[in-house]
């Protein structure tokens, strides 16, 4: 079985991020970037179950500028067998990378494509469930546990309040959650191996996508600073405040 | 000049920064610290694992010939978690001893265990009249039949206490400050004769003072000719003060950081101590001498693998000179900032600031490469 993974570029979420002054969005000059962690589970799983012997190839696909073909690398040093950057400096709505995922889907024809379900720049958690519209393929969001049976997949979604396992047929989409596995470290022989395994560009024109956005950010602000805390006198002070200021019993 | 790392260093960064990250909390770090072995055995093994402990070794021993500039990366990010495994003692400089004068045979049956993380080694070369001096040395070795008998004392060896093998320097011949007549011997941890007393240092790593009374080690266990030794030694020593250079600096950044933190956050007359021009000053004083630093780590991780020349020796002298300075400086103004949280058990710039200074007094403290940087000149 072949699996695409989809992998974003994102800011490292070690960074404190900064709203640019004129609100346009947020400051990237010099910050550092990494994959996105819910990416790298993607990965993981994608590489755990080829090391279970389930899937035979795994194809990583990013879209974004030329820079990120350094997540790409990463995701090669993570187990990955080829990589495909969809090169394209716009920024792009999840809808333009779900049909431009699709696109490769189309191309690659993978049974089982394996999406973090939302990357943390612009939580939108949207692309998995565009790409099953457009596919038409099932999808098992916020996975976290998957397992194949034959040409069916288990996938066990974290919802509100339990768990809930749904069976899929293939082929289908699967979106990581938080708890799905965790991603290994790339290993020095794995980096050096990484280096030669093959990484082709591709354009949104070449693969006959249209990114025109029909969304316009408008603002970018920071959330309002946390106002300092107060100290009660006694429980049933506290009591009356949690009642009468914060409403909250 | 291109600093850009290339993809596999900006990955190899990557990997062992989120390594740290995970497994090297300040509250990790101090059960570490309060174990029989002084670090994590487990976080050793994963170094290993992960192929890091081969990187400083060459690709024709099966390490992966990581170059200067490889082991900055890794050395920065163990210096900024505060690491306490003997990775410089072990895979840097007693693993380049032993690649540089181990023969054939002595490399073929150390250097895969070592490069693996399974064997750690020590170097035990000073002593404590040497005061920096790689040829003062008393230790005595005596040709006895099929080896050689050892005896003296070996001071402060880091990473003593748990290394199945150390690499110890003793005269083969002549006076105690002549420079011929040193060699190095491999010694078994467990050899009869040799005693340890273990203490932890100031800065966190277990050492030990090394009691050697006719210590019996086999031919096989000198490493190159007899009497030869000195050269690697002072050479290696300076691939240890490149790596050493990059731990000071990534233990800088991180007290910078935790500093201008407190800053932001610390408020005094209702209102963040930041604001006082007088502290931005002294925050931009520090942050003005790690920027003087980095580009010395760089250049000395850059030179430290070239053929030894006097260009070389001025090189790394000069950037452990700027750094040992550096550390100083930003170790005591973290702490002048801080106030008296800057020295408690509990927080870790506390633990970065005896680092600094410890690392300072490593390898040569300032006034030694100062020396050396000195009497190079006038031979220049």
């Amino acid at each position: 079985m072949k699996i695409l993974v989809a992998v974003k570029r994102v800011v490292d979420y070690n960074v404190k991020v900064r709203v640019k002054a004129d609100g346009s969005g947020v400051d990237l000059a010099n910050v550092k970037m990494a994959m996105n962690p819910f990416c790298e589970i993607a990965v993981e799983e994608a590489v755990r179950l080829k090391e279970k012997g389930i899937a035979s190839e795994i194809v990583a696909v990013s879209v974004g500028p030329a820079a990120a073909q350094e997540q790409l690398r990463t995701a090669l040093a993570l187990g990955a067998d080829r990589a495909i950057l969809i090169e394209s400096d716009e920024e792009l709505g999840s809808l333009a990378v779900a049909k431009l995922l699709k696109a490769v889907v189309d191309k690659e024809q993978s049974q089982l494509v394996i999406l973090g379900k939302q990357a943390i720049d612009s939580d939108n958690n949207q692309t998995g469930q565009m790409l099953g519209a457009l596919t038409g393929y099932a999808q098992g969001t916020f996975a976290s546990k998957v397992e194949i049976a034959g040409d069916q997949i288990n996938v066990t979604r974290e919802i509100d309040g339990g768990l809930q396992t749904v069976a899929l047929k293939l082929p289908a989409i699967v979106t990581t959650d938080l708890r799905l596995n965790e991603p290994r470290y790339a290993s020095l022989p794995n980096i050096m191996k990484a280096k030669k395994k093959p990484l082709e560009t591709l354009t949104p024109d070449a693969l006959g996508v249209s990114t025109a956005s029909t969304v316009k950010t408008l603002k970018v602000e920071a959330p309002a600073t946390r106002s300092a805390g107060i100290i009660v006198k006694s429980v049933a002070e506290l009591v009356e405040k949690l009642k009468n200021e914060a409403k909250v019993i | 000049m291109d600093f850009q790392l290339t993809e596999e260093q900006q990955m190899l960064q990557d990997t062992v920064a989120r390594l740290v990250r995970d497994s090297y909390g300040f509250e990790q770090r101090e059960q570490f610290y309060r174990s029989e072995a002084g670090f994590s055995r487990a976080f050793w093994q994963q170094l290993g694992e992960l192929g890091l402990t081969g990187v400083p070794f060459a690709e024709a021993h099966g390490g992966f010939g990581g170059s200067g500039v490889d082991s900055l990366l890794i050395m920065t990010e163990l210096g900024r978690g505060l690491c306490l495994e003997p990775y410089l003692q072990s895979q840097i400089h007693a693993g380049g001893l032993l690649q540089q004068l181990g023969g054939a045979e002595q490399r073929k049956r150390l250097l895969p265990v070592v490069i693996a993380g399974e064997l750690q080694l020590a170097v035990a070369l000073e002593e404590p009249q040497s005061h920096y001096h790689l040829h003062h040395v008393q230790t005595r070795a005596v040709r006895v039949e099929g080896g050689w008998e050892l005896c003296g004392r070996k001071a402060v060896v880091i990473g003593g206490h748990s290394a199945g093998l150390l690499l110890v320097s003793a005269r083969t011949h002549g006076e105690a400050r002549d420079e011929q007549g040193i060699s190095l011997f491999l010694v078994d941890a467990r050899a009869s004769g040799l005693s340890r007393r273990v203490y932890p240092t100031i800065d966190g790593p277990k050492a030990c003072e090394l009691y050697l009374d006719r210590v019996l080690v086999g031919d096989g266990d000198l490493l190159g000719e007899p009497g030869q030794a000195l050269p690697a030694l002072r050479y290696q020593q300076g691939r240890a003060i490149a790596a050493q250079c990059a731990e000071a600096i990534g233990s800088m950044e991180e007290a910078c950081r935790l500093t201008l933190d407190y800053l932001k956050t610390r408020q005094q007359f209702g209102t963040p101590i930041g604001k006082f021009q007088a502290l931005q000053h002294r925050m931009v004083d520090m942050r003005t001498e790690l920027e003087l630093a980095t580009p010395m780590a760089i250049l000395a991780a850059c030179v430290a693998d070239e053929a030894d020349s006097e260009e070389r020796s001025r090189r790394l002298a000069a950037a452990k000179f700027i750094i040992v300075h550096a550390g100083r400086f930003i170790a005591e103004q973290a702490i002048q900032l801080h106030g008296g949280i800057g020295m408690t058990w509990e927080y870790s710039l506390a633990h970065h600031a005896k680092r600094l200074v410890m690392l300072g007094h490593q390898l040569g403290d300032d006034d030694h490469h100062l020396e050396a940087y000195a009497q190079l000149l006038k031979t220049a």
